[in-house]
C-alpha cells in the first residue's frame, strides 16, 4: 500500500484504504466535521462524495496508515513503552466505593466514578460517553453534570458515535473535555491532537482527558439484532453481559428474565474490522479501564476493574480518586501483568496476521508500519 | 411580391436555453415572414429541453416551400443566440465563413460549470470564436436590458427585433405588431412592442 | 386570443406546428371525441383541441393510460361517432391489446390513431416504431410527409376509416409534430351527429349488432377485417398523398415517406440531381399500393429506402419486389440496413448527402476543411454539453437528496427502481445517479415488486420504487396491487408534484379538472394506498429532517409493502411559478467554499441551477434569475452560509 499517495489523502482514501478494505470501525473521528460522512446504526457512510485529495477524514482516521512510533513519542515518556501494552506507569485493581455505581455498572464502576471525580474537580467540564438506546444502539452523550453520569454507566456491545460527539462539541463553545473511548477512537484522538491540520488547533486544545476502555471487538448492530430477534422473538431487551469464556454464552436480561445465547452465535455477529485492530489496551488513553481478570479465575476478581495508568494526568487522576474515596483499590496478583500482556500481544498478532492475509503481503499493512517497533516486537515473539 | 430575403431560403438559427423563450421568437418571426407571404420552415428541437437543455430552431424562410426542418451542416445564413456558448456550439455545426451572428452576452451556467466540473470559457476566448467562425458578429445585453422591464424573458422578442434591424429580412414594425396581436395576450402587447424596439435600437445604436 | 384552429376563413395560410396542423385536420374531419395520454411529441394535439372543445362540441379528455384512451375512442366511434386517439409510440403498446380486438371487428364512427414517435430519442427512452402494428393488426397506415399533409391526410383519414370501416393509423415523428410550416387551411363543418349504440343486429352487422369478440367469430370477423384492408389498397393505388418526382427512367429511385421526404428533397437539390435521380414519397405505408410500386419499381433498379425507425418499408417493399420479381426484374436495394444509412437514430439531411453519395458517386462539401477544423478545435477545447437537470425549485431534487442519502445511510446496497417522467432524471447526476432501474412507465414499481420477493434466494438489498402522481395512476396502481398481494418487501415513493410535469401540466384523475378545464373529483393517492391495507405516510420532500426521517423509518419496518407520498407541486407550475417562498442569500462569511468541512456541498453535489459558483471572484451566489426560493439549499449547507427568509 502506497503511504504517500498523494491524491488519496481525502475521502477517496478513506473509501479505497479503509472502507473498502472493511477496516473501517464506525469510529466517527470523520462525521461532523463535513456534510459528506455521515454515522448511522453503527457503520460510517460515505453519504456524499468527495473530490478533495487532502481532508481531515483522512488525516484523522485511525485505520489510515499511521506512525504510531511517532504519537507513542510525542504523547508519552518513552521511557514508559511496553511493548504489549503500550505506554505504562501502573497497573491497578479498583472499584467505585459507592455501591450504587457498583450496581449499575458492568464490572466496578470504575470509569463512572472517575469520569464524575473529573468533573467534580473541573479537570473537565463535559464528558463524551457512550449511551445506548432501546434497541442496544449506542448513543454519544455529552455530560456536564456529574450526577447525570451514572445512568450511562455499563459495558456497550457496539460501536459508539462517540468521535462525532467530540467533533460536534469542540467545534461549538466547549470547554474542557473528556471523552470515554474505544482503542479506535483514542488512537483517532491521538492523530486529531498531533497531526491536526491549523484550523483544528483551537478544538484539540479543549481535549483534557482520555479515558480509555479495553476492547476486544464490538458487534455489529444489524447482525446482533437479527440474532436476538431470532433467540428471542420480540422481547424488550434491558441489557447485555458476558460471563467468562468457560460459561460460552452471553446473558440477555430482559424485564424479567436472564436468556443464554451460545458464544458462537454471538461470534458470528463480531465485526470484521475489529479482526483488523492492533490495541486491546487502548494504548492512546490518559487511563485505560477493563474488567479484572485474575489467573485465579473470574470469579475471584468480579467486580473489579484493571486499570493501566499511562500518562502524568492519569496517575494524577488516580490519586485525586485514591485521596477523596471514590475509587477502592486492591492488590494486583503479580501475574495479572503477564496475563494481560499475553492477552494483548495475541490480539496484535491476529492483526497482522489478519493485515498480512488480506494484502498478501508481510510488508503491506494498510495501515500499520511493518517498521514499527512494536511490530517488529511481536513478529519476534516466540510463541507458546 | 417583391423579394427582400437576403438569402433564398434564408436559413436562420435561434439558440438559446430551456426557458429562454427560444421557441416563441421562432414562431414570431415565422408568423411576420408567413403574413407576408413567405413558405417557413421551423424545426425545433426540444421536448426535455426544458430542463436545462439546449434549445435550437432552424427556421428556413424562402419563396418556395419544402425545404427540410433540420438544416443541412454549414448552411445557416443567420444565428441568433440567447447565450453565448449555445452561439458557439451552433456555429460549430451549423456556421460557414459567411455567417453573421447576433448574440446576448449574458451566460447561462451549465450544471457542469455549476459543479466545476467545466469550465465556462472567458468572454475574451469567446469573441474570439465568434471571430474565427463568423463574417460578422454583434453583441448585446437583453438580459440586462429584459431584466429592466421587469423579466428576463423579454430578452426573446428584443432579439427579433435585433434581426430586424439587420435588414436580412423584412420585418416591419408594424408586422411585428399585426402578428403579436394574435399570438399574445392583449395586456401583454404593449410591453412586447416596446421589448421589440429596444432590440432593434441594441443593434443600430452600434 | 382566438385559437388558430378556429379559423374559419376556407384557405387561409398560416404557420402551423405539425400537431396543430392534424388537430387542426380533425376538426375539418368533424371530430367528436378525442382522447389521449400526454407523451412528447404528441400532447399539443389534445390540448389545443381541449382549447377550442366550447367551441367546436368536442368530447375531450387526458385519459389515465393509452389503452384506456382507446377505448373511450372507440367507445364514440360504436356510438357513431367520429374520434380520435393520440399519443406517443409506446403508447400504442399500451393500448395493443384494445387496439388488436378494435381493429378485428372494425368500427362504425371514424376512428383515427394518432401515434406521434420519436427517431433518435430526443425525448423518448426509446426509438419505438409503432408501424409494423398496422401490418400486424392489418389495419391501414398513413404517413404525412410535411405540415400541410399533416393537416390534409390527418381529415383523409376520418374519410378512409368511415369507408372502411376500420381503425386508421395516422404516424407522425418529432420533427414534424414539433417543427412547423404553412398550411392552407380548408372548411370547419357544422353538423352534429347523434350518439347511439345500436345492437338490436347480429354479430356479424357491424352497423347494429352487437361488439363481440368470440372464438367463433374470429374466422368471419377476420375475413371481413381482410375485405376492409383491400378496398384501402384500392383507395392508396389512386391517393394524391404518393407523389413522384424525377425523371421516367431514373438512375436511383429513392423511396421514402414521413419528415425523411423533406430530407430526400433536400439533399437532391443540394446535389442537383433531380434530373438523375427520382423520388417516390408514400403517405400510405402499409398495405402497400402494389401497383403503384410496380410501376416505379420497374423504371429503376437501384432502389434506395430511406425511413426512420425499424426497416417497414425496406422490408415490405423487398416482399413486394420479390413477389412482383416477374415484372419489375431484380433490385439493388439500399437503405439502413445496407449501412448506407445509420441503422438506428434519426435522419437529417446531411445523412441522405452522404448517403446518396455513397450510390452516386457525386460529392458535396459545405465548408472549406480549414473552416472545419476551425469548428472542430474550438468543440474540442470546450465541453459544450448541457447536462438535463431538474429545475431550480424543482421537488424532485430534494426528493432524490432524500433517497439518495438514507439508501447510502441504510448501507445495505440498497437501490431505487425508477420510471418515466423528469423524475427520470434521478438517474442521472442531478439526481444524484438514485435510480438504478430505468425503463418503462410503471416499470419500476412492478420490477421493485419482484426484487422485493427474492430473499428467499438471499436478497437483502432494501428495495425501493419512485413514481410520479400522473404514472401512479397510470400503469403503477396494478403493479401496486401485485406488490401488496404477494406481500412483496419494497418502498413505493410516489413524488406527487401535482400534476403531469414532463409534458406540460396535463390533468390526470388526481387533478380537479378535465382536460377542459372543466371541474371534476380528486382521486386521492394516498386514500387509494390506504385501500390497499399497507403502511402509508405522506410528506413534503422540502422538509429534509421530518422526510428522511420517515424514510429511514420506512427502510427498517421492512417485510411487506410500505409507500411514501412525498407531496410539493412542481415549480413550474401554476400555484408556484414565478412565486418564491423565500427570498434566499449568501454569508460569505460562513462559507467554507471548496476548504474541506464543506467542499461546495451546494453547487457541487446538490447542484441547483439557482446556485452559481463563480470561480474569478471564488464566491457561491444566489442566481437570482432562476432561483426559485424553495429554500432547501439553506437546510443542505452545513454552515448555515445559505439564508432562507421567508418571501413576502
Amino acid at each position: 500500500m502506497d503511504l504517500d499517495d498523494k491524491n488519496q489523502q481525502g475521502q477517496k482514501g478513506i473509501n479505497t484504504k479503509v472502507i473498502k478494505q472493511g477496516l473501517c470501525t464506525g469510529c466517527c473521528a470523520c462525521v461532523n466535521l463535513c456534510p459528506s460522512m455521515e454515522y448511522y446504526k453503527d457503520k460510517t457512510t460515505l453519504v456524499h462524495d468527495c473530490n478533495l485529495d487532502k481532508g481531515r477524514c483522512y488525516t484523522y482516521c485511525p485505520r489510515t496508515p499511521t506512525n504510531l512510533e511517532a504519537l507513542r513519542h510525542e504523547l508519552f515518556n518513552s521511557r514508559d513503552i511496553i511493548w504489549e501494552i503500550g505506554p505504562f506507569k501502573g497497573l491497578y485493581m479498583t472499584r467505585a466505593t459507592d455501591e450504587n455505581i457498583r450496581a449499575g455498572a458492568q464490572h466496578g464502576g470504575t470509569v463512572t466514578a472517575l469520569i464524575q471525580l473529573a468533573l467534580a474537580e473541573g479537570i473537565i467540564d463535559e464528558a463524551i460517553l457512550a449511551d445506548q438506546n432501546d434497541q442496544l444502539l449506542p448513543i454519544a452523550q455529552t455530560i456536564a453534570d456529574k450526577d447525570a453520569v451514572f445512568d450511562k454507566a455499563g459495558s456497550k456491545f457496539v460501536v459508539s458515535p462517540t468521535m462525532s460527539a467530540f467533533n460536534r462539541i469542540s467545534q461549538a463553545d466547549a470547554g474542557k473535555i473528556g471523552v470515554v473511548a474505544t482503542p479506535c477512537q483514542a488512537l483517532a484522538l491521538a492523530k486529531m491532537k498531533v497531526n491536526f491540520v491549523p484550523e483544528d488547533k483551537m478544538r484539540m486544545e479543549k481535549l483534557k482527558l482520555v479515558l480509555g476502555l479495553f476492547c476486544g471487538w464490538a458487534l455489529d448492530w444489524r447482525k446482533l439484532q437479527k440474532l436476538l430477534k431470532e433467540m428471542l422473538g420480540d422481547l424488550q431487551i434491558k441489557g447485555i453481559d458476558i460471563p467468562p469464556s468457560k460459561y460460552a454464552c452471553i446473558e440477555v436480561y430482559t424485564t424479567d428474565r436472564t436468556m443464554k445465547i451460545p458464544i458462537d452465535k454471538v461470534n458470528t455477529c463480531v465485526r470484521d474490522n475489529c479482526n483488523y485492530c492492533f490495541d486491546m489496551t487502548c494504548e492512546f488513553a490518559d487511563i485505560s479501564v477493563g474488567a479484572a481478570r485474575s489467573p485465579e479465575g473470574w470469579d475471584v476478581d468480579k467486580g473489579w476493574n484493571q486499570v493501566i495508568v499511562r500518562t502524568a494526568l492519569g496517575e494524577q487522576l488516580l490519586a485525586l480518586a485514591r485521596e477523596k474515596g471514590v475509587l477502592e483499590f486492591k492488590a494486583v496478583p503479580d501475574k495479572n501483568i503477564e496475563k494481560l500482556k499475553t492477552a494483548s500481544a495475541g490480539k496484535k498478532r491476529t492483526c497482522l496476521m489478519n493485515l498480512s492475509e488480506k494484502t498478501g503481503s508481510l510488508d503491506d499493512l494498510i495501515y500499520i508500519d511493518p517498521e514499527d517497533p512494536v511490530v517488529r516486537y511481536i513478529r519476534g515473539m516466540k510463541l507458546g | 411580391m417583391e423579394n427582400t430575403l437576403r438569402c433564398d431560403p434564408y436559413n436562420l438559427i435561434i439558440s438559446g436555453v430551456g426557458g429562454q423563450g427560444n421557441v416563441l421568437a421562432s414562431r414570431v418571426i415565422g408568423d411576420m415572414m408567413i403574413y407576408q407571404g413567405y413558405k417557413v420552415t421551423i424545426g425545433e428541437t426540444f421536448g426535455a429541453s426544458q430542463r436545462g437543455g439546449s434549445v435550437m430552431s432552424h427556421l428556413r424562410i424562402s419563396n418556395r416551400g419544402g425545404f427540410s426542418p433540420q438544416m443541412p451542416k454549414g448552411t445557416a445564413h443567420m444565428v441568433v443566440a440567447l447565450e453565448p456558448m449555445e452561439a458557439i456550439r451552433v456555429l460549430a455545426a451549423y456556421g460557414n465563413p459567411e455567417v453573421h451572428v447576433l448574440c446576448n452576452t449574458r451566460p447561462i451556467q451549465s450544471v457542469g460549470v455549476i459543479c466545476g466540473e467545466q469550465i465556462y470559457p472567458e468572454k475574451k476566448q469567446i469573441v474570439q470564436w465568434f471571430e474565427s467562425l463568423s463574417e460578422d458578429a454583434k453583441f448585446f445585453d437583453t438580459t440586462k436590458e429584459a431584466l429592466n422591464l421587469g423579466n428576463p424573458v423579454f430578452g426573446n422578442i428584443m432579439a427579433v427585433g435585433a434581426l430586424s434591424s439587420t435588414g436580412d429580412l423584412p420585418m416591419s414594425l408594424k408586422v411585428f405588431e399585426q402578428v403579436i396581436l394574435k399570438k399574445i395576450p392583449a395586456d401583454k402587447v404593449a410591453i412586447n412592442l416596446k421589448a421589440y424596439k429596444i432590440g432593434k435600437n441594441l443593434i443600430s445604436d452600434k | 386570443m382566438l385559437s388558430i384552429l378556429l379559423e374559419n376563413k376556407n384557405g387561409f395560410e398560416a404557420l402551423l406546428m405539425g400537431n396543430d396542423a392534424i388537430s387542426r385536420g380533425a376538426l375539418e374531419a368533424g371530430v367528436n371525441v378525442v382522447t389521449g395520454y400526454p407523451g412528447t411529441p404528441s400532447s399539443e394535439i389534445v390540448e389545443q383541441l381541449a382549447k377550442v372543445a366550447g367551441e367546436r362540441n368536442l368530447y375531450v379528455e387526458w385519459s389515465v393510460n393509452e389503452k384506456v384512451a382507446l377505448e373511450v375512442a372507440a367507445a364514440g366511434s360504436y356510438a357513431n361517432l367520429k374520434s380520435m386517439c393520440v399519443m406517443k409510440q409506446v403508447g400504442v403498446n399500451v393500448a395493443a391489446d384494445s387496439l388488436l380486438h378494435i381493429a378485428e371487428y372494425g368500427t362504425r364512427g371514424a376512428l383515427v390513431l394518432v401515434s406521434c414517435e420519436d427517431p433518435g430519442a430526443l425525448s423518448s427512452t426509446n426509438e419505438g416504431d409503432s408501424r409494423p402494428y398496422a401490418k400486424m393488426m392489418e389495419f391501414p397506415l398513413l404517413e404525412p410527409g410535411d405540415f400541410q399533409e399533416a393537416k390534409d391526410m390527418a381529415k383523409w383519414a376520418f374519410e378512409l376509416s368511415s369507408d372502411i370501416r376500420n381503425i386508421v393509423m395516422l404516424r407522425s415523428v418529432t420533427r414534424l409534430s414539433h417543427a412547423s410550416g404553412n398550411v392552407v387551411m380548408g372548411e370547419l363543418p357544422k353538423d352534429i351527429p347523434e350518439a347511439i349504440f345500436e345492437f338490436s343486429g347480429t354479430p356479424m352487422d357491424q352497423m347494429k349488432g352487437p361488439v363481440l369478440a368470440f372464438p367463433t367469430l374470429v374466422d368471419p370477423l377476420r375475413r371481413r377485417q381482410l375485405e376492409k384492408l383491400s378496398k384501402a389498397v384500392a383507395a392508396f393505388e389512386e391517393s394524391v398523398f404518393n407523389t413522384y418526382v424525377g425523371p421516367q427512367k431514373p438512375e436511383l429511385l429513392i423511396i421514402t415517406s414521413s419528415v425523411c421526404q423533406l430530407y430526400a428533397r433536400e439533399a437532391l437539390t443540394i446535389l442537383d440531381l433531380w434530373d438523375r435521380v427520382g423520388l417516390l414519397k408514400l403517405g400510405t405505408t402499409w398495405p402497400l399500393p402494389p401497383r403503384l410500386l410496380e410501376q416505379h419499381l420497374s423504371a429503376c433498379e437501384k432502389i434506395f429506402i430511406v425511413e426512420e425507425g425499424t426497416p417497414f418499408l425496406e422490408d415490405n417493399i423487398k416482399v413486394l419486389a420479390a413477389e412482383k420479381a416477374k415484372q419489375v426484374g431484380i433490385k439493388i436495394f439500399f437503405g439502413r440496413k445496407d449501412g448506407t444509412l445509420p441503422p438506428v437514430n434519426e435522419l437529417n439531411p446531411d445523412l441522405l448527402i452522404k448517403g446518396i453519395n455513397n450510390i452516386m458517386g457525386t460529392s458535396f462539401q459545405p465548408v472549406s476543411d480549414d473552416y472545419s477544423e476551425k469548428a472542430a478545435e474550438i468543440t474540442a477545447a470546450v465541453a459544450l454539453n448541457r447536462e438535463l437537470t431538474f429545475c431550480p425549485g424543482c421537488p424532485h431534487r430534494a426528493s432524490f437528496w432524500l433517497i439518495h442519502t438514507v439508501l447510502k445511510l441504510d448501507n445495505r446496497a440498497g437501490f431505487l427502481c425508477g420510471d418515466i417522467g423528469c423524475y427520470g432524471l434521478g438517474a442521472g447526476p442531478c439526481g444524484f445517479s438514485t435510480i438504478k432501474i430505468l425503463q418503462a412507465m410503471g416499470s419500476g414499481i412492478g420490477m421493485a415488486s419482484g426484487f422485493g420477493k427474492l430473499d428467499m434466494f438471499g436478497m437483502s438489498q432494501p428495495v425501493m420504487a419512485v413514481c410520479g402522481d400522473s404514472t401512479f395512476f397510470h400503469a403503477v396502481m396494478p403493479a401496486l396491487v401485485n406488490a401488496v398481494h404477494n406481500q412483496s418487501d419494497m418502498i413505493l415513493v410516489v413524488l406527487d408534484n401535482s400534476g403531469t410535469a414532463m409534458t406540460g401540466f396535463q390533468p390526470h384523475p388526481g387533478s380537479p379538472a378535465s382536460a377542459t378545464g372543466s371541474k371534476l373529483p380528486i382521486l386521492d393517492i394516498e386514500k387509494l394506498c390506504c385501500a390497499m391495507d399497507i403502511r402509508v405516510e405522506v410528506s413534503d420532500p422540502f422538509d429534509l429532517k421530518a422526510t428522511r426521517q420517515i424514510l429511514l423509518d420506512l427502510l427498517e419496518d421492512g417485510g411487506n409493502p410500505r409507500v411514501l407520498i412525498l407531496k410539493q407541486p412542481c415549480a413550474l407550475s401554476p400555484i408556484r411559478k414565478g412565486r418564491k417562498m423565500y427570498e434566499m442569500a449568501i454569508d460569505a462569511n460562513r462559507c467554507l467554499l471548496d476548504h474541506c468541512g464543506c467542499n461546495r456541498l451546494c453547487t457541487r453535489v446538490f447542484k441547483c441551477p439557482g446556485l452559481i459558483w463563480d470561480t474569478q471572484k471564488n464566491k457561491i451566489q444566489i442566481d437570482e434569475v432562476l432561483c426559485a426560493g424553495c429554500g432547501v439549499c439553506a437546510n443542505i449547507c452545513p454552515t448555515g452560509a445559505i439564508t432562507a427568509e421567508r418571501d413576502r
